[in-house]
């Protein structure tokens, strides 16, 4: 039986190198039993290179990985599993189709006989969901859980395999704020049971709530090892970016217009109600709150993709119609959404035919496509927004997440639109490539475009809105203007629906 | 509230129970067209008739239950009729367990080899199954020759076991069908393979990820789809007693048609081996049916889409209804 305390896995200069890219350069991680430990880094700063070789996916090329005193075999998830190391991802991967014990037990599936043993299998996913809180019912199919549902079975599924280390990739990215504090108990009773538990996130003062320990990794090397006595806010930040913040978010005054959208009472009982604002030309407004809050079910409802039950939109003073995006896309609305690869691109499809794909119009003759002007429309907004690629027919899915973000931008600005709606618009890209979005946002709204920005980052917020709504569980729970905001009053807007002073 | 309940527990096992319900009143209506239908000679060719397909269907139900799909068996049910009654012809001395043994090692053959392919090289089976569907079908027209087999060519043992009936309705190969259901079924329900099958082609990168045995469950899949395409070459010369490099052309996506309708998602994950043949059975049904109502034969082909068609369709309407269940059982959590 492990102590408290007692090292269980110790990692020293791991390396990882996918063709040319260097992925990891020299990491360092310690991990101790009943202790939470949270890594904090950049996006691309190496963690989810760590996580995989960790969970088998990976191996690593250099370094050295010991579990227990002995070495850590990598190269197969199964190996991982019998070394007592789980690992839950951000999307958990559960199987939708089976029932939740069968999720508990895939693979290590109890047997009597020949046959599997059902009841036992039942019985004991029931006492493992107990357990940790959660009664859900184990004959209950996957489908249609909540992701924090999900993540509870993926837990249940660790503690069954006996698992000592739980590994969480950024397990509370799509957490409700109930869904993150009923996480956080989970959390301190895997720790009471002495089990070690990483996770990596990118809210920073969930991070100070709730870990004993934490690493900051930077560019695919470990910067800083310390208890969480030891560090704080400011000195964390500093060591994933690596520069002062202040660089980031050049804001400039803009000549502030006419309302140019004016959202009243927007309901769909689902994820948002009574929903109010407006946006003026040349102003950024920022949709704050946890993701979960509804802030991109707004957008997607006033762009027309998701209809809503009651409510209206006008653009220019004029009635929106619901649910038709073509309709928006005609009154000039343009949508940069969340999930770039998803839904923003054609990863496939080249650089110029991403970006020309909503300007057809102006591009043909007769109906026919001019591919000199498709050809003069790419490269004049691969020069605005200095997007790096070798040839214009390049698949976007072989340019890097910076570039791919501004692809989507350029697809979209390249419609001269009156309302731009960007949804995280600088997720999963470095910070100097954030830097240059955030100049052209700026840009866009100094050039009299409406900006609606959602965006989860805090410091991004802060520095770049004109206005700030606050969203929490689907309702707007405060309005704060670029000179009365601050960090603490957007988190408890954002947490607690009040205002603090 | 406890309706609810109730209803949402019979959903997941009601859907072969609405099929067998719409297959009864298939039957029923089929029966007072045509009463002949519902006398035991006339189960007798239902059940004989169905043999093949459902057959293959029990072999297929698991590759598509995997994500996966194959299309060589109808080549490979042309194959080894066709090589079985060569066999025959020239070796007189062969019974009907020569037959099932020549049809079987057929099938395995073929089967090892889209395995090989589809798992171990990991390409799309969708197009590995292609390939070797005009690869056998090619093999059966180049080691024929243009010869054809009757049945004083077959062993009679054979024939006679074609013949046999059981309780007055019950035909051997439809027995044969049965007992494959039940332990297939068994199988698929209650053991860690079987389960696997369903963990695979519900989510594959996540099959990965736990650690599932992918390789051997697929391959086995395929294997087990090929055997089961060698021993329906053989239900196929005991049906017809005779046969030349066309048999059975074509019907691979019959099978298919046939799985699909019996409730076996084409996206993987769910469906069983008792809806895949309820599924043949019914197509058959409504063919008698139809034929029975003087429907020209030149409809069976547009009549067979339009199920699938309906099929899908309901299946559809059914995932709509409970994800909006779902969803509304959240909305009233969240309040």
């Amino acid at each position: 039986m492990v102590a408290k305390g007692d090292l269980l896995l110790e990692m020293n200069g791991v390396q990882k190198r996918f063709g040319g890219a260097v992925a990891l350069r020299g990491t360092d991680l310690k991990i101790r039993a009943g202790e939470i430990h949270a890594l904090l880094g950049e996006n691309g700063a190496g963690k989810s290179t760590m996580l995989k070789i960790l969970s088998g996916v990976h191996i690593n090329d250099g370094g050295t990985i010991k579990l227990g005193g002995k070495d850590f075999i990598t190269g197969s998830p199964q190996a991982s599993i019998d070394q007592g190391v789980a690992v839950i991802y951000q999307e958990p991967s559960l199987f939708l189709d089976l029932s939740l014990a069968e999720n508990v037990f895939i693979g290590r599936q109890p047997k009597k006989g020949v046959a599997i043993d059902w009841k036992f299998a039942q019985s004991e996913a029931a006492r493992l969901f107990k357990e940790l809180g959660v009664e859900l019912d184990p004959k209950r199919q996957a489908r249609g859980l909540s992701i924090a549902d999900q993540q509870v079975v993926e837990i249940a599924k660790a503690l069954s395999m006996n698992a000592n280390i739980i590994l969480m990739d950024e397990p509370t990215a799509a957490l409700s704020a109930s869904e993150v504090e009923r996480l956080m108990t989970v959390m301190k009773s895997l720790k009471a049971a002495n089990k070690a538990v990483i996770f990596v996130s990118h809210r920073l003062d969930e991070v100070f709530a709730i870990s004993d320990f934490i690493t900051v990794m930077r560019d695919g090397a470990t910067v800083s090892e310390n208890p969480v006595g030891k560090t704080d806010l400011q000195k964390v930040i500093k060591e994933m970016v690596g520069r002062e913040l202040t660089e980031l978010f050049p804001k400039t005054e803009n000549k502030i217009g006419a309302v140019v959208l004016e959202v009243k009472d927007l309901t769909n009982p689902a994820y948002f109600r009574n929903v109010s604002f407006n946006v003026k030309k040349g102003e950024i407004v920022a949709l704050a709150g946890l993701v979960g809050s509804g802030r991109s079910e707004v957008a997607r409802a006033i762009f027309g993709v998701d209809k809503y039950e009651s409510g209206s939109v006008s653009l220019n003073g004029k009635a929106l119609p619901a649910g038709s995006p073509v309709e928006a896309m005609n009154r000039k609305i343009a949508l940069v959404p969340e999930d770039r690869r998803q839904q923003g691109l054609f990863m496939v499809a080249g650089v110029n035919r991403n970006i020309s794909m909503e300007s057809f119009d102006r591009l043909t003759d007769r109906g026919l496509i001019n591919f000199k002007r498709e050809r003069s429309l790419t490269n004049t907004w691969k020069e605005k927004l200095s997007i790096k690629f070798a040839n214009q027919a390049d698949p976007v899915d072989r340019l890097s997440g910076g570039n791919q973000q501004k692809t989507v931008l350029a697809k979209w600005l390249a419609t001269d639109p009156d309302l731009l709606i960007v949804d995280e618009p600088t997720r999963g890209i470095d910070v100097a490539t954030k830097a240059e979005v955030h100049r052209l946002v700026n840009q866009a709204a100094s050039e009299g475009k409406a900006v609606l920005m959602i965006s989860s980052e805090l410091p991004e917020v802060l520095g770049m809105a004109d206005r700030i709504i606050v969203m929490r569980e689907g309702r707007q729970v405060a309005e704060l203007s670029r000179k009365e905001a601050t960090q603490e009053k957007i988190i408890a807007a954002a947490t607690t629906g009040k205002r603090s002073a | 509230m406890l309706n609810m309940n109730l209803l949402k527990k019979l959903r997941p096992s009601s859907r072969e129970s609405s099929l067998f319900i719409i297959l009864i009143v298939a039957v029923g209506g089929t029966g007072l067209i045509n009463p002949r239908f519902l006398t035991g000679d006339g189960t007798r060719d239902l059940l004989t008739s169905t043999s093949v397909v459902a057959l293959l269907a029990i072999g297929i139900a698991p590759i598509v239950v995997m994500r996966h799909i194959d299309l060589s068996i109808a080549s490979t049910v042309g194959l080894s009729a066709w090589t079985v009654a060569d066999f025959c012809a020239k070796n007189p001395s062969f019974t009907w367990v020569q037959c099932f043994v020549i049809g079987s090692i057929i099938g395995l053959a073929v089967g090892i080899v889209n395995g090989l392919l589809v798992a171990g090289l990991r390409l799309p089976s969708l197009v590995v199954t292609l390939g070797t569907l005009y690869i056998v079908r090619g093999l059966v027209y180049v080691v024929s020759n243009s010869v054809d087999y009757n049945a004083q060519e077959m062993p009679e043992s054979l024939l006679a076991l074609g013949q046999k009936v059981y309780f007055g309705l019950l035909p051997f190969t439809f027995l044969m069908v049965i007992i494959a259901m039940i332990l297939m079924a068994l199988f698929m329900k209650y053991t860690k393979s079987g389960r696997d099958a369903y963990a695979i082609g519900s989510n594959p990168p996540a099959a990965d990820l736990v650690g599932l045995k992918v390789f051997r469950r697929t391959f086995l899949a395929f294997v087990f789809s090929g055997v089961m395409a060698g021993i329906a070459g053989v239900f196929y010369l005991m049906r017809f007693a005779q046969v030349d490099s066309t048999a059975f052309y074509g019907q691979e996506l019959a099978v298919v048609a046939a799985v699909v309708i019996g409730g076996v998602t084409i996206m993987g994950g769910s469906g069983t081996v008792v809806g895949a043949v309820i599924g043949a059975l019914l197509v058959q049904t409504i063919q008698g049916g139809l034929a029975a109502l003087g429907v020209d034969a030149f409809w069976k082909a547009a009549i067979n889409g339009l199920l699938l068609i309906i099929a899908i369709y309901a299946d559809r309407v059914l995932a709509v209804r409970n994800e909006k269940q779902l969803l509304a059982q959240r909305i009233r959590e969240r309040i």
